[in-house]
């Protein structure tokens, strides 16, 4: 069995929570939002397009989530190179994976259940289709928070560089 | 740090092992915890996410302020007809059938579509709600033989959505009221016939046999969506208290306009509304006047338009003013719910208001057309 030292296992911690839990917001947001594109759909062909578009935006968070991830594995250690991590840092990566993790959660939730409801307005009437990207891009913010406090803990924390 | 944490391990004894497993629990327990919070609004959103796309949807391809002007505006109904043509909703039936009874199919598919897309919680009002087009089956079949119509002119009522329109259109054969009563037979309305029958036998006025029938549909509706229990039901069953208080305050008022006392109109309303309960009904049935009927409904929504009414119903001494104010709350009452839950109920009210709003207004221009030849002005007055 391969050694993997203690701060290594629990940056592996972080990386399953910052993925897991974004990964969890994203797809309920973005099943919330292509529920509603499927019944704009089936009411109107032409809505196809523009309900990929905001089915597709709680996208991101997972996208996030899965970058942390990948940053976590790549400098702790576990895919090889870098050597491992020590336990301070190691509960730093925890810190880290939650920090995108949960915030992808409600992020991801807000922009489905915004994308829905965006959905709705635009097979309603097409005028609205500017505003509905722009009020479902906000929940984005959330996000976007965490994942830059999990960069600058991965900077400050020792874990990049 | 990590000496010092290694240490305070040690001391307590907890192997390295031991402490990611215990960190891998505390994780897992906040991400329970944290999806079952979060799990709640999306299981009570989710059943109303299609549903309401749907319906939006329908409701973007309702007439608009402008579109009602251009059909304003039209010559005659045969104008309006081919208007109407332009619109896929409106033009599917146009071709086979007149214009008024392509505008009932209409109602009565959107009935039956809300009854099949309906969310499971509110699923039983939806079913309710698309036997209307049985009902309305039903008292055109009687009405037909009442009128001693021929075939082709009772067919011609008949709206061919719903269950019973096969059992109707067989029933046309029938000579008599009794044998249409007798032919129900094992459907829900038979019971309900049968005992108004002798009333009709009494008068020989079909009126006892329609208001049984509409009084036994609202109070199914009533009925259905009497156990609220979350907001979608709550807001439902406020907007179907309002349209069982509407159709009661319209029967008393209307009763007590032709001088009819207590006896003669208990029986035609529903004993239990929404904001009009039982006691309260009967105070109105007891009144002696229509003022006093008004007076007698302070505390409620409907005391302040009935009473802004009362001045035009005492210069024109028509009901209809107080028709035309009520169907009016009914329209304001359901818009103003169509916003309460925009991810829950609001839309699928939103829109069946609207479309029965859209439905009723398009007759009244058409029948102004085609038989009075009105004002624009007068028709605009009618229009809901």
């Amino acid at each position: 069995m391969v050694e993997i030292a203690l701060g290594t296992a629990l940056a592996a911690i972080g990386a399953g929570v910052a993925i897991g839990f974004a990964g969890l917001g994203s797809g309920l947001g973005q099943g919330i939002a292509a529920a509603g594109s499927v019944g704009a759909v089936a009411e109107d062909n032409d809505m196809f397009a523009r309900g990929i578009i905001f089915t597709a935006l709680p996208e991101t968070q997972a996208i996030y989530g899965f970058l942390i991830a990948i940053l976590l594995l790549v400098f702790s250690g576990l895919l090889g190179g870098g050597k491992g991590l020590d336990v301070t840092a190691g509960l730093v990566a925890v810190g880290v994976g939650a920090s995108i993790g949960f915030a992808g959660l409600g992020s991801g939730m807000g922009q489905g259940i915004a994308a829905a409801s965006s959905v709705g307005a635009v097979v309603e009437d097409n005028d609205m289709f500017a505003r509905g990207i722009i009020f479902t891009a906000l929940p984005e913010t959330q996000a976007i928070y965490g994942f830059l406090i999990a960069i600058l803990l991965m900077v400050f924390g020792g874990i990049l560089g | 740090m990590a000496d010092e944490l290694t240490t305070i391990l040690t001391s307590f004894g907890i192997p390295n092992e031991a402490f990611l497993a215990i960190i891998v629990v505390v994780l897992l327990v906040i991400g329970a915890v944290v999806v079952i919070i979060v799990s709640r609004p999306v299981l009570d959103i989710y059943p109303y996410l299609l549903p309401n796309a749907k319906v939006r949807a329908r409701k973007g391809r309702l007439f608009d302020e402008k579109q009602f002007s251009e059909i304003l505006e039209a010559e005659d109904y045969k104008e309006i007809t081919n208007y109407l043509r332009g619109f896929l909703d409106h033009a599917k039936h146009l071709d086979d059938h007149s214009i008024e009874k392509s505008l009932d199919i209409q109602l009565g598919e959107t009935y039956h579509l809300l009854s099949k897309i309906a969310p499971s919680d509110v699923k039983k009002v939806f079913v309710v709600l698309s036997k209307k087009s049985d009902i309305s089956n039903i008292k055109s079949l009687i009405a037909s033989k009442e009128a001693k119509l021929t075939k082709d002119e009772a067919e011609n009522l008949l709206i061919p959505v719903g269950s019973l329109y096969l059992t109707c259109e067989q029933l046309i054969e029938t000579n008599t009221i009794e044998d249409i009563v007798a032919g129900l037979d094992g459907t829900e309305y038979a019971p309900i016939l049968e005992d108004a029958l002798s009333e009709y036998k009494e008068n020989n006025m079909i009126l006892p046999l329609e208001s049984a029938l509409d009084k036994y549909f609202l109070e199914n509706l009533l009925s259905a969506s009497s156990v609220p229990s979350d907001d979608n039901t709550r807001i439902l069953h406020s907007y179907i208290g309002s349209q069982v208080d509407v159709a009661n305050l319209k029967t008393i008022i209307r009763s007590k306009a032709d001088g009819l006392k207590y006896d003669d109109i208990s029986a035609h309303v529903i004993s239990n509304g929404y904001q009009v309960k039982e006691w309260k009904l009967k105070d109105l049935m007891e009144s002696e006047s229509i003022t006093s009927i008004v007076n007698g409904l302070e505390g409620t929504d409907y005391s302040p338009i009935l009473s802004e009414a009362l001045g035009a119903y005492n210069d024109t001494e028509s009901v209809s003013v107080f028709e035309k104010a009520l169907d009016e709350y009914i329209v304001n009452y359901a818009n103003s719910l169509s916003l309460k839950n925009p991810l829950g109920i609001g839309p699928i009210i939103g829109y069946i208001s609207k479309k029965e709003r859209e439905i009723k207004n398009l007759k009244i221009i058409i029948r102004a057309k085609r038989e009075n030849n009105l004002e624009m002005s007068d028709i605009q007055e009618m229009l809901v």
